[in-house]
């Protein structure tokens, strides 16, 4: 590390700060913002999840497909 | 991924192999502690544990949850129980992963664990960054601000020596995709029948052919490891893929940070975009969700999409991306086996006979990750009470892990990323143009098939 490296470092996290601690609690009031947060909350989704094991609900065949759509066709061995 | 001069052959056993068995090792004591704390009461009734069975390995690890205005709220879950032990404890996994692989492979130990806490640290930092509700509701994954906190550090800050000679970052990632193994069930593959089936696995793979093509030889991208991780990153499902299949070809750290980046940023247009513009063409929910399903990368965001429209979307959506998920170790197996035996073998000198040669570059723990992934689909399919284990032991334990592994493994690439790298890539602009024509190939193709299957072909002829 060079010698300026723990005021990069000090000016790399105040940054940081700024956004996290600041800006983006700034932008979860905005009205559309705030909105969706909501939705999303309220119906208990996890946006962030990269695979299904990581939703708070896994997902399961819904019961009503089978009487909308056929699953297995006759041809179907 | 490329591999780097910190590969941990050395004197002890290769990269791939120590990742193999600690991953297959992981995977195992999860599923024998989730056992030994089996349920007596209806084990297989799926009414009673909707997620499997509850783990005692819960216990030990967890992520900051998501936060508004003080980070100190991402400590406590939802009925503000404290969550700092298992919190601290989802690093020490990742301590402990990484100096198990060090003993293994015939590093020294006390080298590596000043760097694997500090990379520890960093993770969870990056998990911090990432619950912050509007980048938690808005699906930028924890893997885009733990390469920032990792680009940043690296770059602009610089990394300490001892840092340096102690990252780890292929070989957290490799193990974490032996325990991702774990979660990726063929037994899945059926949930929605063959109008699922057609839907998610003729377009997937037309589609990341395609795109691979396009980008080799229309827009003649020089990399074709960057080809294939976009592809297989717009078409099959997100960053989970680009890890796969980034492993399987060796692509370049800057590479799959590139795909990442891409990814996450359409997603997100996507995840607002869709939802309207299905609404606006009148599409019925079945066939709008296997739309989103089938075409939005991330799992959560297609949840989040197919949502806005409606339950019945929704459901539909999040279990098209579920089929989808379970291609990744097909995916990743067949990307392996074209790059060991066609694309390596025709860049570099030929040693002995196509097969023998394919083996030779194989990534071996690709084998780990198909192996896990076959002996926890067996154990799903056997029984309603496997399949409680099998859930149990992977949303309680073996999925938070792998985060955590995959988390501080993109901390690492980030710190080991260039950034005058990437620029390049970056200004020619054709990765961009690669996955921008990708997707719209893939909503058309998926549109397509989702109106003919889910729309017309199967659609049954009298409603309730």
């Amino acid at each position: 590390m060079t010698t300026c490296a723990p005021v990069r470092l000090a000016l790399m996290a105040a940054a940081i700060g700024i956004v996290w601690g600041v800006a983006l609690p700034a932008v979860q009031r905005m009205a559309v913002v705030k909105r969706h947060v909501a939705a999303m909350e309220l119906r208990e989704v996890n946006p962030a999840a990269m695979v299904y094991t990581e939703l708070d609900r896994l997902p399961v065949r819904p019961k009503w497909v089978e009487d909308r759509v056929t699953l297995w066709p006759y041809f179907w061995p | 991924m490329a591999d780097d001069g910190l590969s941990l052959r050395r004197c002890g056993l290769h990269e791939d192999v120590v990742a193999t068995v600690i991953g297959l090792a992981i995977v195992a004591l999860a599923l024998a502690v989730t056992w030994s704390a089996r349920p007596a009461d209806s084990p297989g009734s799926r009414e009673t544990w909707p997620k499997g069975w509850p783990t005692p390995l819960s216990q030990t690890i967890d992520k900051p949850q998501t936060w508004s205005d003080s980070p100190l709220a991402a400590f406590r879950d939802k009925k503000a129980n404290l969550l700092a032990v298992p919190i601290v404890l989802g690093g020490a996994w990742v301590v402990a992963v990484a100096v198990a692989g060090a003993a293994l492979g015939g590093r020294s130990v006390g080298s590596m664990l000043p760097g694997s806490i500090a990379l520890a640290v960093l993770a969870g930092m990056a998990y911090l960054l990432a619950a912050q509700k509007v980048i938690h509701f808005y699906n930028l994954e924890y893997p885009l601000w733990a390469l920032m906190l990792g680009i940043l550090i690296g770059n602009v800050v610089g990394m300490p020596v001892w840092l340096e000679r102690s990252l780890a970052g292929e070989f957290l990632i490799k193990t974490g995709l032996v325990v991702f193994g774990a979660e990726v069930l063929f037994s899945r593959l059926l949930e929605l029948g063959l109008p699922g089936l057609l839907t998610s696995w003729v377009v997937t793979p037309i589609v990341l052919v395609t795109t691979y093509w396009c980008g080799v030889h229309l827009l003649k991208i020089p990399s074709k490891s960057l080809c294939m991780v976009v592809s297989a990153d717009m078409s099959v499902c997100g960053v989970s893929a680009a890890i796969a299949t980034g492993a399987a070809c060796r692509a370049k750290k800057e590479e799959l940070s590139l795909a990442i980046g891409l990814s996450l940023f359409f997603t997100v247009i996507m995840m607002v975009a869709m939802p309207p513009l299905i609404s606006w063409l009148g599409l019925d929910p079945i066939v709008g969700g296997a739309w989103i399903g089938g075409t939005i990368d991330a799992t959560g965001a297609v949840v989040a999409a197919g949502e806005s429209l409606g339950k019945e979307a929704g459901e539909v959506a999040a279990t098209v991306k579920m089929i989808q998920n379970s291609m990744i170790g097909i995916i990743a197996f067949a990307v392996a086996v074209y790059w060991a035996g066609w694309v390596e073998r025709a860049e570099g000198p030929r040693e002995g006979g196509l097969l023998a040669e394919a083996w030779r570059r194989f990534p071996r723990f690709i084998l780990g990750f198909v192996a896990a992934s076959i002996a926890c689909s067996w154990l799903f399919s056997s029984s309603p009470e496997g399949a409680l284990w099998v859930d149990g032991t992977t949303t309680g334990f073996t999925s938070r892990l792998r985060g955590w592994l995959f988390c501080a493994g993109f901390v690492c690439m980030g710190l080991q990323t260039n950034f005058r790298e990437l620029a390049p890539f970056l200004a020619s602009g054709r990765p961009l143009a690669l996955y921008v024509g990708g997707q719209l190939l893939n909503l058309a193709l998926s549109l397509a098939m989702a109106s003919l299957t889910f729309g017309w072909l199967f659609r049954k002829a009298v409603e309730p």
